[in-house]
């Protein structure tokens, strides 16, 4: 169906964001490398492959007039989630090209800034690109050879944008959102067994909620047993 | 597409220049050898570097830049605030502790920069993402917010739920010391740029301007003018003198020294401060033109000439002691020029010209007496009138009033009179508290309109008792030929009335003749030879037309002051009032009668000016017959002139004047002729009775 079509592109397209934003908060860092540079640019190729094929995906479906109300309804809210994607791509590749040129790697005199992070980005990256590990190939000197073509993406994106804002009239503001305020919390139960792992202090409670249920499972365990034992003693006896 | 950010960077709102400064100072932190010493943080069982104490910040830019500990901190501490480093064990204190407490460095993502500043998207997403980590446990400006962006973004709701699912999702890929410091920078990141409710916005940088005010100026073309315009700006910059601070500063202190007891606040007032007793006696004894001031404020006019001249009673009362010496037309030329200065600018080439021919042309009827170069620079200089134009002849009739009139005014009768007669009120009992719930009478003060209303008669009152002795010293100043410049006027009746300055002007309303000849008469045909341009001489003749225009409105507005409400005319008043009002009388009611239907006879009159010689004193002839005399040079003058007005009296008055003078004419002489038949002797009466 086109529909699920459009949304698998479109979840896609998100990852691809969100793990393009977590590798720009890198940049400048202790974490940094030419392998950060190099993860950055596939991930940004991958983004942009992305947003060409839903694009033109989603002007096919809204141009299209055989489309019903509800669909239609459900394509422009697409529409509009999948352009908020693309704005906060460009940001991001904006910023990284400020700090690509703040944060030259191969200059001894400029040092990076600790900002605690030992660990690279490699997990985050091969997420983006969905594959199990990465591979890298770059130059040197990548760091800085890829900042023109950042500026060129840069511009071909913002086209691309104008292009899209001119070619499809959708109002924003005439879309209203499917899910509730707090509905990221629903679908995170899944989420909070993972979420022990956190170590920071304030995160004391999902252990106390974890801890609780175990010792009432427990409990409950042991009160089946003495219940089962008293009940075999009564009629053995 | 939402509208995006207007390109903010650095144009037109104030710079926060700090910011790239502190970024430089940080990448020298960050040096290995010459940097700070990183600690390591021990959360539960994780370690996590770059960890730095609050004291080694402290003692590390003491050392680099060398300046003080107390500097050092607050520097230390703006850092902080700004966010380049956030604390590790009170995320919300933004303030540098010098003890052990430690520090960890922003990632230059979440550095404070002026041109991305904090989108409301990526709030939202932060908060949803804290949503799913801390289960819905937010503060409550943070759940506020949510709500609140919940509203406003809406539509893009799905997509930062999305967005945040996966950005968390992401995050799990890290390690779990990169996680846990990540989580500490965005949520340092956070506080900084959305301040929760009582802390400190430290990037608040006063208003966003998104337009340029200078814009104008920037986007200027260059053209040779503009270009001109500045040199010219520049060099007259350069030329401006300066004064020492010291002097200045010295000046500053011996005024307040000297002040303090007039300041009403600072050394109370008599009779009372009307704010806190609720009595406005001290401002009705302090009003402007007030019959008997107060001694304080008449012994302040012996501080300086400056407090004398700045006070309306004081000038008034000099200007009572100048006419006794017959220097009268200084301070009136000094007030003519503050007018000018201060007075309505669309005005200001007429005003320049009144007080041109009325103070400054030679055989002027009260010609100041400024020495030659000044003379001719102000002269030079009315060719292009301006505000400033006067100002070299004023500052030096301000210098001779202060050198030399003030010093005798100090010691003269008048002064002393006045001093005598100033009273010193009784400071009033402050009312009993009882009557502070009764409803108090409160007056209004009168309506500025009136209070201007009552200036300007004050004014014509004394303008017009000014003739008397001004008149008197005409006869010392040089009255040289009047008659010769212009040469193209009809040549001048022996019958005509005199001119200038000769004839006393407090009576001839009722010979109209008489009336403008001594406005006009002071030789537009000087000022010809002055000006070359015809423009100025075309300007001379409007200008003399609507000077009589404006001596007979002003009789006309002190009439009809006295009898009603403000007339019209008085906004043309100002300037040319104590020059050439003369004071209320019978006849003049007459003709003031006359000129309200339409001030028909000045034109005549201003025609007459160029021809009318220097005759001592006038014969007066029966009106009619001048009144056609005048006429006919009138018309042969206008003619000639090619008169171009644009005074709205004169340019009603000419169509019609060929028609309405006739009849005018014949009720002027029937209505003057019964009353007054010969000036002088009119005189001598106003002089037996002055």
């Amino acid at each position: 169906m086109v529909k699920e079509e459009c949304k698998v592109l479109l979840d896609a397209l998100n990852k691809v964001a969100a793990c393009y934003r977590h590798m720009v908060l890198t940049i400048g860092g202790t974490a940094d490398s030419q392998n950060l540079r190099e993860e950055l640019r596939k991930t940004r190729q991958k983004a942009q492959e992305l947003a060409v094929a839903n694009r033109n995906k989603l002007t096919g479906v809204l141009k299209d007039k055989t489309v019903s109300k509800e669909d239609k309804a459900e394509f422009e809210r697409l529409w509009v989630i999948f352009s908020t994607c693309m704005e906060i791509l460009e940001v991001d590749m904006r910023r990284a090209l400020e700090l690509g040129h703040e944060f030259p790697l191969n200059v001894p005199k400029k040092h990076l800034i600790q900002t605690g992070m030992s660990g690279g980005t490699s997990g985050v990256a091969a997420r983006a690109m969905s594959v199990q590990n990465m591979k890298y190939e770059a130059e040197h000197n990548i760091d800085v050879v890829d900042l023109k073509d950042l500026e060129k993406e840069i511009n071909q994106m913002g086209e691309m944008m104008y292009e899209m804002e001119m070619k499809v009239n959708v109002p924003h503001w005439t879309v209203e959102a499917k899910q509730d305020p707090g509905a990221e919390l629903k679908s995170t139960v899944s989420m909070g067994a993972s979420s022990m792992g956190m170590i920071s202090v304030e995160e004391n409670k999902s252990f106390c909620d974890i801890s609780k249920v175990l010792a009432g499972v427990i409990f409950s365990a042991v009160l089946i047993i003495a219940i089962v034992l008293a009940v075999c003693v009564v009629k053995l006896s | 597409m939402t509208i995006k950010q207007l390109d903010q960077g650095q144009h037109y709102r104030p710079r926060m220049a700090v910011l790239k400064k502190i970024e430089g100072l940080l990448m020298e932190m960050q040096n290995p050898d010459a940097g700070i010493k990183t600690h390591t943080q021990r959360v539960m069982i994780t370690n996590i570097p770059h960890a730095v104490a609050g004291g080694d910040i402290l003692q590390w830019i003491i050392q680099h830049l060398q300046i003080t500990e107390e500097e050092a901190l607050h520097l230390g501490t703006m850092i902080v605030k700004f966010g380049y480093i956030y604390p590790l064990q009170e995320p919300k204190n933004l303030t540098l502790k010098t003890d052990n407490n430690l520090y960890r460095f922003q990632t230059p993502y979440f550095w404070p920069a002026q041109k991305w500043p904090a989108d409301d998207t990526d709030y939202a997403i932060y908060l949803a993402k804290k949503n799913i980590k801390r289960k819905g446990d937010l503060e409550e400006y943070e759940k506020e917010h949510y709500n609140l962006l919940n509203k406003k973004i809406n539509y893009k709701w799905d997509f930062i739920i999305m967005q945040a699912k996966e950005q968390y999702k992401a995050g799990k890929e890290r390690k779990k010391a990169d996680r846990y410091a990540l989580d500490c920078q965005e949520r340092a990141y956070w506080f900084v740029h959305q301040t929760p409710p009582g802390m400190q916005d430290a990037l608040e940088y006063g208003l966003n301007r998104v337009t340029d005010p200078n814009e104008n100026k920037v986007n200027q073309k260059k053209t040779f003018d503009v270009y001109r315009r500045e040199i010219m700006y520049y060099r007259q910059a350069l030329m401006r003198s300066t004064v020492k601070s010291s002097v200045s500063l010295g000046g500053l202190v011996k005024y307040a020294q000297q002040l303090l007891t007039n300041d009403p606040l600072l050394a109370g007032c008599l009779p009372s401060n009307p704010w806190v007793t609720d009595d406005p006696a001290f401002w009705e004894l302090n009003a402007k033109l007030v019959e008997i001031p107060t001694k304080m404020r008449v012994e302040r006019w012996a501080i300086n000439f400056s407090e004398l001249i700045r006070d309306p009673k004081g000038r008034q009362n000099f200007q009572l002691f100048l006419k006794k010496e017959f220097s009268g037309e200084n301070l009136s030329f000094w007030e003519a020029c503050e007018d000018l200065k201060y007075g309505d600018q669309s005005k200001v080439k007429e005003k320049a010209e009144e007080i041109y021919k009325l103070f400054l042309a030679p055989g002027a009827r009260r010609w100041i007496n400024i020495d030659g170069t000044t003379m001719g620079i102000t002269v030079k200089g009315l060719k292009h009138p301006h505000r400033y134009v006067l100002d070299a002849a004023q500052t030096h009739i301000y210098m001779l009033m202060k050198k030399d009139s003030y010093g005798r005014y100090l010691k003269s009768p008048t002064y002393k009179e006045m001093l005598d007669k100033a009273i010193v009120p009784q400071q009033t009992v402050r009312k009993s508290s009882n009557f502070s719930f009764t409803r108090r009478q409160l007056r209004s003060s009168p309506s500025p309109v009136i209070l201007r209303q009552l200036e300007e008669e004050a004014k014509a009152r004394e303008a017009a008792t000014a003739m008397d002795i001004t008149q008197l010293c005409q006869f010392t100043a040089p009255v040289p030929h009047l008659a010769v410049y212009t040469g193209t006027c009809a040549p001048p009746s022996p019958s005509n009335p005199s001119p200038s300055c000769l004839i006393p002007t407090n009576l001839p309303l009722q010979s109209p003749g008489h009336v403008a000849l001594p406005n006009s008469a002071v030789c537009p045909s000087p000022i010809s030879v002055a000006l070359e341009s015809a423009p100025g001489l075309e300007m001379k003749w409007e200008t003399s037309g609507s000077n009589s225009s404006h001596f007979p409105s002003i009789t006309e507005s002190t009439e009809i002051s006295t009898d009603s409400e403000s007339g019209p005319c008085n906004s043309q008043v100002p300037g040319h009032v104590d020059t050439k009002v003369p004071p209320k009388s019978r006849m003049s009611l007459s003709f003031s009668r006359l000129l309200k239907r339409g001030c028909l006879n000045s034109p005549v009159f201003a025609t007459l000016s160029p021809k009318c010689p220097a005759v001592p004193h006038g014969k007066v002839q029966p009106l009619d017959d001048l009144e056609q005399q005048l006429q006919q040079t009138s018309k042969r003058v206008t003619n000639f002139f090619q008169i171009k007005t644009d005074v709205p009296l004169e340019s009603r008055i000419y169509p019609i004047d060929s028609e309405e003078e006739e009849e005018d004419c014949h009720r002027v002489s029937k209505d003057s002729a019964k009353e007054v038949i010969c000036p002088w002797e009119t005189l001598t009466e106003e002089g037996k009775a002055g």
